[in-house]
């Protein structure tokens, strides 16, 4: 079976210091792993690389059977696609000109997550709330087809009922074989929804466990990704 | 639906179906609803679902029918001793609670008693 994801011996160094460091990861197909770690642990970093954003490493990192920055861009959908769109961009022209740019982008399944999420498409991305910032974010990086996504902090500053809104989203609208990576340093909010977790720590993979694993030795995930920083979540 | 953060959550959906089916929102023959609606209604990923399932599938508490989906067994012998050992498993708590506060199953079941009655009573007034 072709896995969803296989990093071998990754390290990443930019401006002479050293961000990622002897990274292996393997994450089988059809999974939603919660990749935990405080903030400028190497979340972003190791997302940027995997989708292709961030080059020249060392090691090397494989998506399904792609295995060079080009190859994986197309398997990989990651939430920070639309970081360097125009702020003055209206919500429906970021769908118009991804579709352009995307062959698996798809419209329709955009503007259906729009709706769900109550995004609307005439509004201008520099008007959006953080929140509404986020959910579309969502929106763009779950329209896609991929066998790999990539959600970083997805749930960065959203309320209660967004959040429930989101987490149906994300159900509803991964494909059945594609594994989903959601960063956050709140694991409570999406503890529920994880098959496993990745504990990044000190620019490196500290540890990897099946979620329910943990739940029966009695322990719930906080308290397993707690026990990695003695409760001192800054790094 | 809430979930102990502490309990795997294949075997909380598993005693949430046990208990649906305890109290008959789930009859006997019922097809339950498919893996993704319940991942969905439920809002945990598909995979625990499908744990739950084959873990109540081992039971014989619910049967697949390939190609038409899962559903309640009508073996009531199953269904009943699923039954017994969930309300056993609610007793066992409670039992072990009382023995530790030094009462003899004597005056366990005399407690228990006139509890029934003073909720009886209570209940009528409300």
């Amino acid at each position: 079976m072709t896995e969803a994801l296989m990093i071998k011996q990754l390290n990443y160094r930019r401006n002479q210091k050293q961000l990622l460091t002897d990274v292996n990861l393997t994450l089988p197909q059809g999974q939603i792993v919660g990749l935990l770690g405080a903030n400028g642990a190497g979340k972003t970093t190791l997302m940027r690389l995997i989708a292709g954003s961030a080059v020249n490493f060392r090691g090397s990192i494989q998506v399904g059977d792609a295995g060079d920055a080009v190859a994986r861009k197309a398997q990989v959908s990651f939430s920070g696609m639309i970081d360097g769109f125009n702020p003055n961009w209206r919500v429906g022209q970021v769908a118009e000109t991804l579709a352009e740019l995307l062959a698996d982008f798809r419209g329709e399944d955009f503007y259906q997550l729009c709706d769900l999420l109550g995004l609307d498409q005439k509004q201008r991305i520099k008007r959006l709330s953080k929140g509404n910032q986020r959910k579309l974010r969502l929106a763009v990086t779950l329209s896609r087809r991929a066998q790999l996504y990539l959600l970083d902090e997805p749930f960065d500053g959203i309320d209660v009922m967004t959040r429930k809104a989101m987490l149906n989203s994300i159900l509803k609208w991964a494909p059945e074989l594609a594994t989903l990576v959601i960063s956050d340093h709140h694991v409570t909010d999406i503890e529920q929804l994880l098959d496993q977790v990745v504990v990044i720590k000190a620019r490196t993979i500290a540890a990897q466990a099946q979620a329910d694993d943990i739940r029966a030795q009695g322990q719930s995930v906080e308290q397993y990704f707690e026990s990695f920083f003695g409760g001192d979540l800054d790094d | 639906m809430e979930f102990d953060d502490k309990v795997p959550i294949y075997y909380q959906i598993e005693q949430y179906i046990d208990r649906q089916i305890i109290v008959g929102d789930l009859a006997p023959g019922d097809q339950i609803p498919a893996v993704r609606q319940l991942a969905l209604t439920l809002t945990v990923n598909v995979n625990t679902i499908q744990r739950a399932l084959a873990e109540l599938i081992r039971q014989g508490i619910l049967v697949s029918q390939r190609g038409k989906g899962n559903f309640v067994t009508t073996d009531t012998a199953v269904l009943a001793a699923m039954k017994k050992r969930v309300i056993n498993a609610e007793l066992a708590e409670t039992y072990e609670h009382l023995m530790g506060l030094g009462m003899t199953p004597a005056e366990m079941l005399a407690a228990l008693e006139a509890y029934i009655q003073e909720r009886k009573d209570r209940d009528a007034h409300d």
